[in-house]
């Protein structure tokens, strides 16, 4: 006897193929778009990045100097004057093009430095944020609410947390200091010294702490998820071994919620390098011709102890974080968006595009290897 | 050295039980348990699902304080003659002196010296030679330390099942506990890894009062000198084991035991 429920079976057939083209042709098309974005920019952007120099020196103005003889010769501010004193009456014509010349020195470091700063920031909090959250808080509204307002965080635009830094960490952030500036909002004498809220200014910290709260929703939400995968019978045994609940976290929970939060940890590193807005109004310069450490200190007497010396280099230090930087995707945007475009300034552009490319990609690459590797050694 | 019969009598039951109500927020789970647990003897707590009696096990090392809205409501459960509710009590020192083996064997993903030395670490014992001896101690109690002594740095999960769980007890034991609740530790093993385990649980009653859950009644039988049965959140019956298997007093065990009902 026939199955009654077997029905037209050609026309499931076509259902069915119908759908996996649909799924196939999808996939095949964000494939296909990344890599020709991928390979459009390595294309335009490696010749560039690979010129000497490009990786190791400060961003300057490029000049563009043509001779009679159709020679068109790319120099550096320095050396303009005296190539076009060589080239004497074979001297034709001379076009500058600000930031497109030199390197992109200054902006690796910029960046390089706000990750590391926002990064320090956002895992501490993140982590500290994530733990109360899903070992210590009591299950219920409040909690609930809380989390939700910690999702709606991430879906804030970045240039709302650019304008928060700069209410917050730029303007009113409080700093010790024997003098305290007029704009201070208000002063509290310590005695010995002065808590002023004066604000950080542009600077490092400013940057690094604005783009921490930028990653921080996603941290939070990544740490609370690892942390609530790591098997509830770890915490029963522990407690019932008679360890109190910062034991069992430290012990038995916490390690093997690391490989995941230190993943999450790395994508929200990727974040906060190719953020602009944040550190548009907090950090970011389009020019600077020092590297933070480069700074005019006064020369120490020839009697200075040893004292005086490490004094200064814990100063030099310091002084890292509240200079104001040049940072990668600012420079981007910069060469994209505040100078007329040419082919000299599209180069540079596409260079750095690409040097930021491989540094994210690279990022992306140290996370997957690094879950691997942890995942290995504290596998369950 | 085993303990004889009159020693043994010389103890006070180590966990006292007192007319103890139970309920998970308005819920009611127990209802005027009485129940003592003898020195240095297997009591066994049989009952179908969901009659409390692993509620009743957790309330002794106050385990289900975890759990939102759980509370003893009326009662109390005195260990060694001190009411485990008391304001002063330490529940790190009462889980101390309580230990407990969980139903799924679940070591730590450290090595096996490091699952059995965990429950002195977090009390604060860092002297190598005293964490040496006691992991000694522990996995000799549970019969492991033949088989695992030249292999204490490897990975725990490494391990099989029966030894797994072995491994659990030994970690559970290794802090001295006066009282070890059991929560049908064998569920999860084969009939003989099970047999393993039943023959541990007689040599541990030598230097440890036992508590343990089971489904199995043969289990019971095999290995606890006495059994309660619990029915709906009630205590039905309590006696020795070999009375209540051949001879019980209530109607419901009776019916239990024959299977007539689960």
């Amino acid at each position: 006897m026939n199955n009654p429920f077997a029905g037209d079976n050609t026309r499931i057939q076509r259902r069915e193929t119908a759908a996996r083209w649909a799924l196939r042709m999808g996939s095949y098309t964000v494939v296909f778009l990344t890599v020709s974005i991928f390979l459009f920019i390595t294309f335009k952007g490696l010749p560039h990045a690979t010129k000497p120099g490009f990786l190791t020196e400060l961003t300057s103005t490029l000049h563009v100097i043509e001779s009679k003889s159709g020679e068109i010769i790319q120099t550096g501010p320095a050396q303009a004057d005296a190539m076009k004193q060589k080239l004497g009456d074979q001297f034709v014509s001379e076009k500058t093009i600000s930031y497109s010349g030199g390197g992109i020195l200054g902006p690796i470091v910029g960046t390089a430095l706000l990750v590391l700063v926002s990064v320090s920031v956002a895992l501490f909090l993140g982590v500290c944020c994530a733990i109360y959250l899903s070992e210590y808080a009591k299950k219920g509204k409040f909690l609930e609410t809380v989390r939700l307002a910690i999702l709606n965080l991430a879906g804030v635009p970045s240039v709302v947390f650019g304008l928060f830094g700069l209410g917050a960490f730029v303007l009113t952030a409080p700093v010790l200091t024997n003098a305290p500036a007029d704009r201070a909002i208000f002063v509290i004498p310590l005695g010995f010294t002065n808590l002023s809220f004066q604000g950080w200014d542009t600077c490092v910290l400013s940057g690094g702490f604005t783009l921490a709260f930028v990653i921080l929703p996603v941290i939070i939400t990544a740490s609370e998820q690892c942390l609530q995968a790591v098997p509830q019978g770890f915490r029963e045994t522990s407690m019932a071994l008679g360890a109190t609940r910062w034991q069992t976290i430290w012990r038995s929970v916490l390690p093997f919620a690391t490989p995941g939060i230190l993943t999450s940890t790395i994508l929200g590193i990727a974040r906060a390098a190719g953020e602009t807005a944040p550190i548009m109004f907090t950090a970011a310069l389009a020019f600077k011709d020092k590297l933070p450490w480069q700074k005019d200190l006064p020369p120490l007497p020839a009697d200075a102890g040893m004292f005086a010396h490490w004094e200064q280099s814990v100063q030099r230090f310091l002084g890292i974080f509240t200079e104001s930087v040049q940072a990668l995707p600012y420079h981007i945007y910069t060469l994209a968006a505040k100078i007329p475009q040419n082919e000299y300034s599209e180069q540079a552009q596409y260079g750095s595009v690409f040097v930021f490319l491989i540094l994210v990609a690279s990022l992306a690459a140290t996370s997957i290897w690094l879950r691997i590797h942890l995942r290995k050694k504290y596998k369950w | 050295m085993p303990e004889t019969a009159s020693s043994a009598a010389q103890h006070a039951p180590v966990v006292q039980v007192r007319d103890m109500d139970f309920c998970y927020g308005s819920k009611a789970a127990l209802h005027s348990i009485h129940l003592d647990v003898e020195y240095h003897r297997v009591t066994a707590l049989i009952g179908p699902s969901g009659c409390g009696k692993s509620t009743l096990l957790r309330c002794i090392n106050r385990m289900n304080d975890r759990v939102a809205g759980a509370r003893v409501s009326k009662g109390e459960i005195l260990v060694k003659g001190k009411n485990i509710h008391d304001a002063d009590v330490d529940l790190t020192q009462l889980r101390r002196q309580v230990g407990m083996v969980f139903q799924k064997s679940n070591p730590f993903p450290k090595t096996i010296y490091e699952n059995v030395a965990y429950g002195l670490r977090v009390h604060g014992v860092k002297d190598k030679t005293t964490l040496d001896e006691a992991v000694e101690r522990s996995l000799t109690q549970a019969a492991l330390w033949d088989e695992l002594k030249d292999r204490l740095q490897a990975h725990a999960l490494g391990l099989s099942g029966g030894q797994q769980q072995r491994l659990c007890i030994a970690r559970a034991i290794a802090t001295m506990p006066d009282v070890l609740l059991m929560d049908e530790p064998c569920s999860a093993l084969d009939p003989i890894a099970t047999l393993k385990i039943e023959e541990l649980i007689a040599q541990l009653a030598r230097n440890y009062s036992v508590v343990i859950v089971t489904h199995n009644m043969q289990q019971a039988v095999r290995v606890s000198d006495f059994t309660a049965f619990l029915h709906l959140g009630k205590l039905v019956e309590f006696a020795p084991t070999e009375e209540l298997f051949t001879n019980p007093r209530e109607k419901l065990t009776d019916s239990y035991l024959r299977g007539t009902f689960s």
